[in-house]
């Protein structure tokens, strides 16, 4: 196939836009993606303390969500060669792959049983316990701002359904609203943190 | 419908979907542009959600991932990553020439036996592949063994020739696609026999591409792979 520019093809070896040093979370998962395991450990570093803090939020208890946190960060390189930055930050998708994991894992039944027995039926708390929490506290500070400029039942929707790992309709069966009402103020929830976050960026 | 699903794709970005309309969502939403940028999105916010309910896991915890990393395979990347994988194979493929005419010698001899063993019908068309004048031979490499495969841009036919294939599950089909310089497209399904073997022809009107990437859908087809390659090859 001599009409073929081979270079084309490798427009990505040079300057490489994903391992841009704006975002060492996301150069750390590119390389791990490649097989890097000491890559990996920076990236577990850079992202621990998130991963683990939306794991806890939704499973609760803490012996499990410390399982669970192994298996999203093992997940996490498993499937980072398919890590594509065109779909979103580094740091976005591995709380996706939390968050994702720790939702199923709460939603089995097995585990809804272990839950119910240890944590009662009581609904999870928002927004509560920022004092075990670690990290940028800036930036958790910006989240809450962001947070109180939603409408109080646009944040009990998205608390409910995040922190809380309900299912939409779980979360219209909690507040007895319908559940059209529900996804919309989920859906305006996340546009409104959405443009609050990135106006104050 | 369309509608419904913007709607969903907070909820989905969330995980605030029940099973089946998290399945649902899952097949529409690659093919929205809309609702593929909303979910982008979203997940951003929402990662900042879970930053700002950032906890220290347990000290030992970082030991116990690091020890299961090290014994852990990663997936294969996607057929569309491959590509820069691929161009530094090209590099390579003049020294392949030689092995590659090898190959396309072989393969006249199994088209040879093929054809006595099946009796015609396909092979008619596998050895007119064959001898095209444009015949592009090459050996796609993977990890349940070799296909062979002889492109003809003119023909726009593909034949593909393997044994001991494995059998893809009820439902799914061997896809392949052809490399482009951003993505794949697909060029046709195709399964073994019953035996493993595999001798067919596919017709993939006007496609042109770089490489061949195999992987498994659903039988009725994906505009795009959506499984880790099983074969690939530049040519």
């Amino acid at each position: 196939m001599s009409d073929v520019n081979p270079l084309r093809l490798i427009r990505s070896a040079g300057p490489d836009p994903v391992a841009a040093p704006a975002d060492p979370t996301g150069a750390a998962l590119h390389q791990a993606g490649r097989g890097d395991e000491d890559a990996f450990a920076r990236f577990y570093d850079l992202t621990a303390a998130m991963v683990h803090g939306i794991v806890v939020r939704v499973v609760r208890d803490p012996s499990m969500a410390d399982e669970v946190t192994q298996e999203v960060f093992v997940e996490i390189w498993r499937l980072a060669p398919r890590y594509d930055a065109e779909r979103g930050s580094a740091r976005s998708w591995a709380a996706t792959i939390a968050h994702r994991r720790a939702v199923d894992r709460v939603r089995s039944e097995e585990s809804r049983r272990r839950r119910e027995e240890t944590e009662g039926r009581q609904q999870p708390a928002p927004f509560d316990s920022v004092s075990e929490t670690v990290g940028d506290d800036l930036e958790r500070e910006r989240v809450a701002k962001a947070l109180d400029s939603l409408s109080p039942p646009q944040r009990e929707a998205v608390a409910l359904a995040y922190y809380g790992g309900h299912t939409y309709r779980e979360v219209a069966a909690l507040l007895d609203v319908p559940e059209g009402t529900v996804k919309t103020r989920i859906r305006d929830g996340l546009i409104r943190l959405r443009d609050t976050l990135g106006a104050t960026r | 419908m369309t509608s419904d699903f913007h709607h969903l794709a907070g909820a989905y970005a969330l995980d605030a979907l029940d099973a089946d309309e998290r399945a649902a969502f899952e097949a529409h939403y690659p093919t929205c542009d809309i609702c593929r940028a909303d979910v982008v999105d979203h997940r951003e916010t929402a990662a900042l959600l879970a930053a700002a309910a950032a906890v220290a896991p347990p000290a030992g915890l970082k030991g116990r991932v690091m020890a299961e990393v090290s014994s852990t395979r990663q997936i294969p990347p996607r057929v569309s990553d491959r590509l820069v994988d691929l161009a530094d194979r090209r590099r390579a493929r003049n020294r392949r020439t030689a092995a590659l005419a090898a190959v396309a010698a072989a393969l006249v001899v199994i088209v040879g036996f093929a054809t006595i063993a099946f009796g015609p019908g396909d092979g008619d068309d596998v050895e007119a592949v064959l001898a095209a004048p444009d015949a592009v031979v090459a050996t796609l490499d993977g990890e349940a063994g070799t296909l062979q495969l002889v492109w003809s841009a003119e023909r726009d036919q593909v034949a593909l020739l393997g044994s001991d294939v494995p059998a893809a599950a009820p439902g799914r089909a061997y896809a392949l696609w052809f490399l482009l310089d951003d993505g794949a497209a697909p060029a046709g399904l195709f399964r073994p026999d019953d035996g493993g073997t595999l001798r067919t022809v596919l017709d993939v009107d006007d496609l042109q591409g770089d490489g061949f990437g195999v992987t498994i859908e659903p039988d009725t087809g994906s505009p795009q792979p959506t499984t880790p390659v099983l074969y690939s090859a530049i040519i």
